[in-house]
């Protein structure tokens, strides 16, 4: 191996990847430490699954480097990088038993009948399924093929395990089950995985590190609580969900906090953490849909002058057990989604096209890089003349 | 309740029925003629049953030589199975790839599939004239005959490959196959069941082959070519004979090949039970 | 012949995006020269066997000639015999009309088979078996199917024989043999697999909810057919035209066994010409041919794209 001591820190330094005119991957660059679970998320066709394909050897890069362990693996064999891919499909053997496929490495390496199934007979153990060690794949269920390609790719000692879309092929309960279950095992090897996954709660449920992608760039790097309680900009914002984005221009800024205007006319405040937006700027911020509190509006009475109060019509409810998701309609294209205590809704229902008031307290909101990246915050000499 | 199928469906049922008989009857007739007795003639009825054809079909000489020409279609089907299989499956890998070429190799491939099987027996007769070479069946009539089950082992070929799962090679890559190991241990036996296909094709194509072997067999006849000559002489029952006893060899070829496909995609399907499999070499 | 153009490469691109690009400088043409290698035993049996052939076929057909042999030369009497002689028409008009009327049938009865395996047969092992069932003959020799018509068609046959035994007809049919009709029931027993094979499998491909859309919108049996099945399976009717369409016009053995030698055709006249050493003149009947044959497949490509049909 490139890398004896089996460092699992993988880095992509600067990767392009064209084909031919389509620009897959920009100018990408992303740090991976060793041991840690990370989530690559995003859309289809957001180059995720182009980034974990690069790392496995089974695409090069067009530009830019790949480094495993402090290593570049550019141009060596798969086998040599010290990785392991999970496939979407898994890819299981279809001629080969349980057994056969899960030792197929040692017999690529040349190991002996005897010893390559005493290995993989422990490997089947682990994954609790020795009892169908002589079984075809296709005769297993779902679960039970992803754990075999999960001990198939462990064989090899991987620093790195690469799954693709390791949960879309199964149902929605073993898929929540899987998941843990790959939570566990990657804590108990202590390696590095990369896990490609267009489901944002998956992300967030597994990954140590989640790094959400658009268009062959990523969007931004944090760990699983800051991509749900911080996200960086709006699209994160909105990708990841759990989180209204909020939009107003910049009417004046006092004591760390800005008031807007949003289009509809409502009057926000933004906490600014130092920062210093222009007078008239627009601004961009985020809170979260179950720090919101709603109130029906009655018949008649006049919006309230308050801040962080805006008025919209239920536009649809879904009860979903513990809380209730209300969407509210302000009139614009943003949706606005409230998630209320089941026992605080059922105490008064919200009926669709109820007038109801949104309120938050300025303290939730947190400010998106969106507007300060468009219209930079005027240097301090200039602001001061 | 099940629900009630539309009349159309039995309309087209009894429409399918027919074409079913449209295309056995014919042929079913001429194998129960084929055991028409000694005094009986080309049609019904039947006077008496005997195997007199059948042994007329080996002693007679006069009907030419069809234990001969049986041999050497058997021969030349079994030659061009295996070349079918070994080389339209490098070419249909070759396609998997792009390659500055390929759609030059792919319409050369479509053009000698189209083209009049005559006209191309006339060009190798004509070559091998100009040439000052024999035609014979073993070159210049392997040769023609590969000219048509190439391209179709090719085309057959494309529709496995458009199925085929590139995981599969890329899991073995990954797991520290070589690209030899890679194609024995996992593409070759994945594909199996379409590789045997290609050589059911290669054999009977060749062995019914008649338009490209015309001109191209040589001194020495193929069986279809036999066939050809007695349709014009032959005025017995033996013509039945024949044909009774070809289509049989076709219809042992076919089973066996499709015996082994299913045989294969029943084993991937429902495998052998538990732990009675021992572990595959 | 763009339409086929991309059905190689589209196959190669549907299986490995990555290999090709120009772009990639870690990727050396290991992946071009592999493929080169494994499509030159191909290339090399189909340029002896196929390519070089047909060149001299070109080149003879401006040949002269004598009874016994052929004289290398360069003159264009072959072709000017062949356009200056009636019998050519003739020829082609009797190829075409067989052409015709044999596409036709097998088109009709293609498309119902097709129709009736893919929406009527519900049980896939029913759909599987039946498919076979129309397959097998296609593996059996053609010339044993087409001689096992004669005791079916003979002034002595089983149809005439049943025809009297009913008392429908007094006299055996005198034209069901040796005839022109003879010619065509062979054709379409011999090539109606062609026209099924390739429709059957785009109709496979039709969704069966779209069917139900459009009756569930008020269309009729017959509307559906018109307006959603027979539009997305013509590519597959394409591809059995040509197959069809390609294997009446080069024919020559049909002709001559089941005409009884009455009627010919394009190709079986060119034989005749072979069997009499008359090379150069046969081969500017080939080259003809060849000339006709492709522009019809052109026109049937130019009508429909049969690219996804190829590839899939």
């Amino acid at each position: 191996m490139a890398n004896p001591d089996g460092s699992g820190e993988v880095a992509v330094v600067g990767v392009t990847k064209r084909y031919g005119e389509t620009v897959a991957v920009k100018d990408l660059s992303l740090t991976i430490p060793h041991g840690a679970y990370c989530c690559l998320l995003g859309p289809s066709g957001c180059g995720k699954t182009t980034i974990l394909r690069m790392i496995a050897g089974h695409e090069m890069p067009s530009k830019g480097d790949i480094r495993i362990g402090g290593t570049s693996v550019l141009g060596l064999p798969q086998i040599k990088r010290g990785t392991a891919m999970m496939f979407q499909s898994y890819a299981l053997f279809p001629h080969r038993s349980v057994l056969d496929n899960v030792a197929f490495a040692l017999k690529m390496r040349g190991a002996g009948l005897s010893e390559r199934h005493a290995t993989a007979r422990e490997l089947l153990a682990k994954v609790q399924l020795e009892k169908f060690a002589n079984r075809l794949p296709p005769q297993l269920s779902g679960g039970q093929q992803q754990r075999v390609a999960l001990a198939r790719a462990l064989i090899t000692n991987p620093r790195v395990l690469l799954l693709d879309e390791p949960l879309s092929a199964l149902d929605e309960y073993l898929r929540l089950r899987m998941r843990g279950e790959l939570r566990r095992v990657q804590k108990e090897l202590g390696i590095t995985f990369i896990h490609v996954t267009h489901t944002q709660l998956e992300a967030i449920a597994v990954a140590d590190m989640v790094v959400v992608m658009a268009n062959g760039h990523i969007e931004q790097a944090a760990s699983a609580r800051d991509i749900f309680v911080a996200p960086r900009n709006a699209y994160v914002t909105r990708f990841v969900g759990g989180q209204n984005v909020l939009c107003g221009v910049v009417e004046g800024v006092s004591d760390g906090t800005a008031v807007l205007t949003s289009r509809q006319g409502a009057r926000l405040a933004f906490p600014i953490d130092g920062r210093q937006p222009a007078r008239g700027a627009e601004l961009y911020g985020s809170i979260r849909r179950d720090r919101i509190a709603i109130e029906k509006l009655p018949a008649g009475s006049l919006p309230p002058n308050e801040l962080n109060a805006i008025v919209g019509e239920v536009h649809t409810i879904e009860n979903q057990g513990s809380y209730v998701k209300v969407t509210i309609d302000l009139g614009d294209e943003e949706e606005f989604v409230a998630h209320m205590v089941d026992d605080e809704f059922f105490r008064d229902p919200l009926d669709i096209g109820d007038r109801v008031v949104a309120r938050w307290s300025a303290s939730d909101v947190n400010l998106l890089d969106d507007g300060l990246n468009v219209r930079p915050a005027m240097p301090m000499a200039a602001a001061a003349s | 309740m099940e629900d009630k199928r539309p009349w159309t469906f039995y309309a087209f049922a009894a429409f399918f029925t027919l074409f079913v008989l449209f295309l056995y009857g014919p042929m079913i007739v001429i194998y129960i003629l084929s055991f028409q007795g000694p005094s009986g003639g080309m049609t019904f009825p039947l006077n008496g049953v005997s195997l007199h054809w059948f042994e007329a079909l080996i002693s007679q000489t006069r009907v030419g030589d069809i234990a001969g020409s049986f041999q050497r279609s058997i021969g030349l089907a079994v030659l061009v199975a295996v070349i079918t299989v070994v080389v339209s499956v490098l070419a249909g890998l070759a396609f998997r790839r792009r390659f500055r070429g390929s759609a030059f190799a792919f319409y050369f491939a479509i053009a000698s599939l189209i083209m009049p099987g005559l006209f191309v027996g006339l060009g190798i007769a004509l070559t091998f004239r100009l040439l000052g070479l024999e035609t014979s069946w073993f070159v210049s009539g392997l040769g023609a005959q590969l000219t048509w089950t190439l391209p179709f082992g090719l085309l057959i070929m494309f529709a496995i490959l458009g199925r085929f799962n590139r995981s599969y090679e890329e899991a073995a890559t990954d797991l520290g196959a070589t690209s030899w190991q890679k194609v024995r241990e996992v593409t070759l036996p994945i594909l199996l069941p379409g590789i045997i296909g290609v050589a059911l094709f290669g054999f009977t194509l060749s062995y019914d082959e008649l338009a490209r072997t015309a001109l191209t067999a040589g001194s020495e006849n193929t069986l279809p070519l036999e066939i050809w000559a007695m349709t014009t002489n032959v005025t017995s029952p033996t013509l039945y004979a024949v044909g009774a006893v070809t289509t049989i060899v076709s219809f042992i070829v076919i089973v066996i090949a499709l015996s082994s496909i299913a045989f294969i995609q029943r084993r991937r399907a429902l495998g052998a039970r538990g732990e009675l499999v021992t572990a595959t070499e | 012949m763009t339409i086929l153009d991309s059905t190689a490469s589209g196959l190669a691109a549907a299986a490995e995006p990555a290999a090709a690009e120009a772009a990639d400088e870690h990727a050396i043409n290991t992946g071009e020269l592999a493929s080169w290698f494994q499509i030159t035993p191909l290339m090399i049996i189909l340029a002896l066997f196929f390519g070089l052939p047909m060149l001299v076929v070109l080149a003879v057909s401006f040949f002269d000639f004598d009874r016994s042999d052929i004289i290398p030369a360069f003159i264009f009497d072959n072709y000017t015999d062949l356009f200056r002689s009636e019998v050519t028409l003739r020829l082609y008009l009797s190829s075409l009309k067989f052409a015709a009327i044999v596409w036709a049938v097998t088109l009709i009865l293609g498309f119902n088979i097709a129709y009736f395996l893919v929406f009527h047969v519900r049980s896939l092992l029913w759909q599987i078996g039946l498919f076979l069932i129309c397959t097998v003959p296609f593996l059996t020799s053609n010339i044993i199917r087409m001689i096992s018509w004669i005791p079916f068609l003979g002034r002595n046959g089983i149809f005439n024989q049943a025809l009297e035994g009913a008392g429908i007809v007094n006299q055996p049919l005198e034209f069901l043999l040796f005839s022109d009709f003879a010619v065509v029931v062979a054709y379409v027993h011999l090539f109606t697999l062609f026209m099924v094979v390739p429709i059957f499998n785009s109709m496979a491909r039709i969704d069966k909810s779209l069917l139900e859309a459009a009756r569930d919108a008020g269309a009729g049996r017959f509307r559906v057919v018109a307006e959603i099945v027979l539009p997305l399976s013509k590519t597959g009717i394409a591809l059995g035209s040509i197959f069809v369409v390609t294997l009446v016009m080069g024919d020559s053995f049909v002709v001559r066994t089941m005409s009884g030698g009455q009627s010919a055709s394009v190709v079986s006249a060119l034989q005749n010409e072979v069997a009499a050493l008359q090379y150069p003149p046969a081969a500017a009947s080939a080259i003809i041919m060849v000339i006709i044959v492709t522009l019809m497949v052109a026109g049937i490509l130019r009508l429909v794209d049969v690219r996804k049909e190829l590839a899939g």
